[in-house]
């Protein structure tokens, strides 16, 4: 495996995460109650997760993008459907990005993408579920 | 100098002789670049990917039990057994092999789902067993197929949270 190609790979989920951090602030000022918490729980995950990716391209002396200052959303989020909607939203795009990551990486890089994958898709489920969005689940997440 | 007649086959023989080496070497040098310039050769035995197709399979066919017994999660149930059919096909455009027209083992195991939440249950610990069979082939999977099979893991965790 080229350790570009894997470099470049993490670097665009570490792109993804950095806009998911930005996206769910934007949600949680919509959400209140159990869906606050979980958007909160949730942003809290990512930002791990773009801590950690953050540490090991840095360490493999690979270039690491930074956040932007903000970013565009896909809809307006104007209350608390469209919020959970845009939740939705952050956790298929990771998701799709961190499954693109896969086929770039191997042993702990892959392991490292595959739980990523796995985490944003059950919460995408989660999210579906609170918006009302049937069926909740996909079947290639 | 004068050379024989017989002298004259002798070295028509030898230059017949070399010429039939080099184009042995030439032909396994040309065996050889067909190795490495076409399509490899499938390895012997099953595809790696078959049991996680048979397992697709398994569980699609245990929603379809399930379904059949209690009819009334049909709604609930029909998008994640159309799931693990997807997967099945899917899969199937990688392994390149027709499936097996025989039912896999583990379709028995779905033959009494008692009362709904005893089903539900038992899809919820098929589908994490699956989804544990399914991260190990993906973690061992070559780069082409790693995508395809751990979102098929994944698919299979969201599959057990919406069961819980």
């Amino acid at each position: 495996m080229a350790v570009n190609e894997a470099d470049s790979r993490l670097a665009a989920a570490l792109a993804a995460e950095h806009a998911a951090i930005f996206g769910y602030g934007v949600a949680g000022a919509r959400l209140d109650g159990a869906a606050l918490d979980a958007a909160r729980a949730a942003e809290a995950v990512h930002r791990v997760r773009r801590d950690a990716l953050l540490t090991r391209l840095v360490s493999a002396g690979a270039t690491a993008p930074p956040a932007e200052p903000a970013y565009a959303l896909p809809f307006p989020v104007t209350d608390a459907g469209s919020a959970l909607r845009l939740a939705v939203h952050l956790e298929e795009r990771t998701a799709a990005v961190w499954r693109h990551a896969l086929g770039g990486t191997d042993g702990d890089q892959r392991k490292l993408a595959l739980d990523a994958l796995v985490d944003c898709a059950v919460r995408a489920t989660r999210w579906r579920i609170v918006a009302g969005v049937s069926p909740a689940t996909v079947p290639l997440p | 100098m004068r050379i024989s007649a017989e002298q004259q086959t002798y070295r028509r023989r030898a230059v017949i002789v070399t010429l039939a080496g080099v184009g042995a070497a030439v032909a396994s040098g040309t065996a050889g670049c067909g190795l490495l310039d076409r399509k490899p050769t499938p390895p012997p035995g099953p595809d790696p990917l078959e049991p996680l197709r048979a397992q697709a399979a398994a569980l699609a066919r245990q929603y379809d039990a399930t379904i059949a017994a209690i009819p009334a999660l049909a709604t609930r149930l029909t998008p994640l057994r159309d799931a693990h059919l997807t997967h099945v096909v899917e899969l199937g455009k990688l392994i390149a092999t027709a499936a097996p027209s025989v039912p896999a083992a583990g379709a028995s195991a779905s033959a009494a789902p008692g009362t709904p939440a005893s089903a539900l249950a038992a899809l919820r610990t098929a589908e994490l067993a699956g989804q544990a069979d399914a991260t190990a082939a993906c973690l061992s999977a070559p780069a082409a197929r790693a995508g395809l099979v751990g979102s098929i893991a994944a698919c299979r965790a969201t599959h057990a949270a919406v069961l819980a």
